[in-house]
């Protein structure tokens, strides 16, 4: 009996069938033992703030063979954008007007609200505007100071008109924040000048803004020309002369040179919205990325191997193959 | 079941299950002429069962690589609860003190207090959808019905960055009704509206706000967070001429409330332990028997694939062991 078993097992060792099933089971002990690794993978975390002044309104985008105005191709394309985050990154909601932001909501993760996310975005009009005027520079500056003690990444999205344009001696410093703050921001629009629609109560629209519509120089302070070169200078009564100013302040235009010099002066990154794979990019600067060590799944390694040992078990084998040939060649008569 | 995979194309591999069909995996053994040997049901049992072994460790191994899973599941229940709407005033004066002051460091302001209480409101309230509005001059959309609380918490939160503009309460109040269209009406649906003044609605306004609080079946509760000296909801005007809708805003928001024809109750918290109790009350009364959704998350089944898979794989070793050599 003893020397039949012995036989019977050495004749089973010798079967590579049985290594092959041997390896595949290691390979299961192995899967379950290490089912995953840890990995870095860069996260984000930003918070998006959109200028939703009129000049927003402006339609120089292209979607679809139809031309949309600036905020609605944000907000598009951050939805869009939402998409692509990876898991554990955040984002947050912000609006600008006037010469401040507010936050909506401070950064969620993406993958677990992305629902409320989209949802609110998509839900940003410009009528949410609490007031007219569109001072970008103390907005930037206000909304930096605002999130400075936030690890959020300030994405700052405007097209960069001032309204009315800035008084040269009355600029935004950004002194005490350059270096602090993180972020980047994100030019809208073209950069040929359009006009800016112009909506009535109800929300329709009437046409465009005129250049009577619209201030073309601010009234402000004191002006930062020599008093002796305006004409009709009185320093109490008219300090910025007598003659009415004129402009294109009722077009509208990526302010590119303009935001670039801001991005400079904050110490922030800057690009131009285009589309969303330039937007994602400009987004995944390594700079604004923290890496996340997160736990990812290798079991597939191991089960691949054991498939391919099972397989290789139940390959077909050829010889038969073969011969079943050569039976079916040797049924044809011979002529 | 809802079932579904990650790499679809890994799907291709269950081609490799039909493999143990063309081979049984055995080694031949040899006999002068097969016709000999007589036929063995049995025998033929048991390489079908072995052969449908292999098949499913095959599969189950394909399965497994490709991510089975079970998709985030919705249960329909029954339990108690709301639809809230969190009307928040983001007007300046939110940032000054019950007292009427710019908070120091003993008493907080208006929106810390707001803030404090509604963080713990939303805790409680764990079965019901809550969104946030917020508006100022005008309306803000911030967050839809959602069950995320961890959403609700962030909006709430956000509100510590600093007031806006003026008290604009028609707009807000449109703007909240409008969360509950395209809403099944089940349960309570409650407008919660903490402000700490009003404004005069005009007429068209006021017409269109009766019209949807009828159609929506919207309670409202007003959390009046009232400043030091200054007019209350319930205070009567000393002199006639002050009786007007301009001198008097919040008297006169509370007679338009009442007279809405739906359900409404007015809280006047001059301290933060009375906005206390105002939020314990809408928490007592506010438990309506509501239909809701339970998720059920995202069940991953490759790790039940792979067990099968191994088991399966014992099994044939098992066997394998067995084989005999004549």
């Amino acid at each position: 009996m003893g020397t039949k078993n012995e036989k019977t097992m050495n004749h089973t060792l010798k079967d590579y069938r049985t290594w092959c099933l041997l390896l595949a089971l290691i390979a299961m002990l192995v899967l379950f033992m290490h089912p995953s690794k840890q990995q870095k993978t860069p996260t984000y975390n930003y918070t998006f703030i959109i200028d939703i002044t009129r000049s927003m309104n402006a339609t120089d985008y292209q979607q679809d063979n139809q031309s949309v105005s600036r905020l609605h191709f944000v907000k598009q394309t951050l939805r869009e954008l939402l998409r692509d985050l990876p898991c554990q990154s955040k984002v947050g909601l912000g609006l600008f007007t006037e010469r401040r932001s507010t936050l909506l909501f401070e950064p969620l993760e993406v993958c677990s609200a992305y629902t409320e996310i989209d949802t609110a975005i998509s839900k940003i009009d410009w009528r949410m505007a609490w007031a007219a005027d569109s001072n970008i520079a103390k907005g930037l500056l206000s909304t930096l100071e605002m999130l400075q003690k936030s690890d959020s990444s300030v994405i700052f999205i405007t097209d960069g008109q001032e309204a009315p344009p800035v008084n040269p001696n009355y600029q935004a410093d950004f002194s005490t924040i350059k270096g602090q703050a993180k972020g980047m921001i994100i030019g809208v629009g073209g950069l040929q000048a359009v006009p800016i629609p112009k909506f009535d109560s109800q929300g329709r629209q009437t046409g465009f803004y005129t250049q009577d519509d619209v201030p073309h120089r601010s009234s402000f302070g004191q002006s930062n020309l020599d008093p002796s070169q305006i004409k009709g200078y009185n320093a109490r009564n008219a300090p910025f002369g007598s003659e009415a100013a004129t402009g294109n302040e009722h077009l509208t235009a990526l302010h590119e040179t303009y935001l670039e010099k801001l991005s400079a002066e904050s110490g922030l990154a800057y690009a131009r919205l285009t589309d969303l794979q330039n937007l994602g990019l400009a987004l995944k600067n390594p700079k604004l990325a923290t890496e996340k060590v997160v736990q990812t799944d290798i079991r597939r390694q191991p089960a691949l191997l054991a498939l391919l040992m099972l397989s290789l078990i139940y390959l077909p084998k050829v010889y038969k193959f073969r011969r079943f040939f050569a039976r079916e060649c040797s049924l044809i008569p011979k002529l | 079941m809802n079932l579904a995979i990650d790499t679809p194309w890994a799907l291709t591999g269950l081609l490799l299950a039909l493999l143990p069909l063309f081979n049984n995996g055995m080694r031949a053994s040899l006999a002068p002429w097969l016709t000999l040997i007589p036929a063995d049901t049995l025998s033929v049992f048991i390489v079908c069962c072995l052969r449908l072994c292999a098949m499913a460790a095959i599969a189950g191994l394909v399965l497994g690589m490709a991510g089975l899973h079970r998709t985030e599941q919705r249960r329909e229940r029954i339990g108690h609860g709301a639809h809230i709407v969190l009307l928040l005033d983001r007007s300046s004066s939110m940032d000054n003190s019950f007292a009427g002051r710019a908070p120091n460091g003993l008493d907080e302001s208006k929106a810390t207090a707001a803030r404090r209480l509604l963080t713990d409101f939303v805790k409680q309230r764990q079965t019901d959808l809550i969104g946030v509005a917020e508006y100022s001059t005008s309306p803000l959309f911030v967050m839809p019905l959602t069950e995320n609380k961890n959403a609700v918490q962030a909006a709430i939160a956000a509100t510590a960055t600093p007031a806006l503009g003026f008290t604009h309460v028609s707009k807000g109040l449109g703007m909240a009704i409008s969360f509950f269209e395209q809403q099944p009406v089940t349960g309570s649906r409650i407008v919660l509206l903490v402000s700490d003044g009003a404004a005069a609605i005009d007429h068209d306004s006021e017409q269109k706000l009766r019209e949807w609080f009828k159609q929506q079946q919207v309670r409202l509760y007003w959390i009046f967070l009232r400043t030091a000296n200054s007019p209350g909801i319930f205070d009567t005007p000393e002199d006639s001429r002050d009786d007007n809708a301009g001198a008097m805003p919040e008297l006169y928001l509370h007679k338009f409330f009442l007279g809405l024809g739906s359900p409404y109750q007015a809280y006047e918290a001059e301290s933060p332990d009375a906005l206390k109790q105002a939020i314990a009350d809408i928490n007592r009364l506010e438990n309506l028997p509501m239909h809701y959704f339970e998720r059920i998350p995202k069940q991953d089944l490759s790790a039940a694939c792979y067990s099968i898979a191994t088991l399966l794989l014992l099994a044939l070793l098992g066997v394998k062991f067995c084989e005999v050599k004549r």
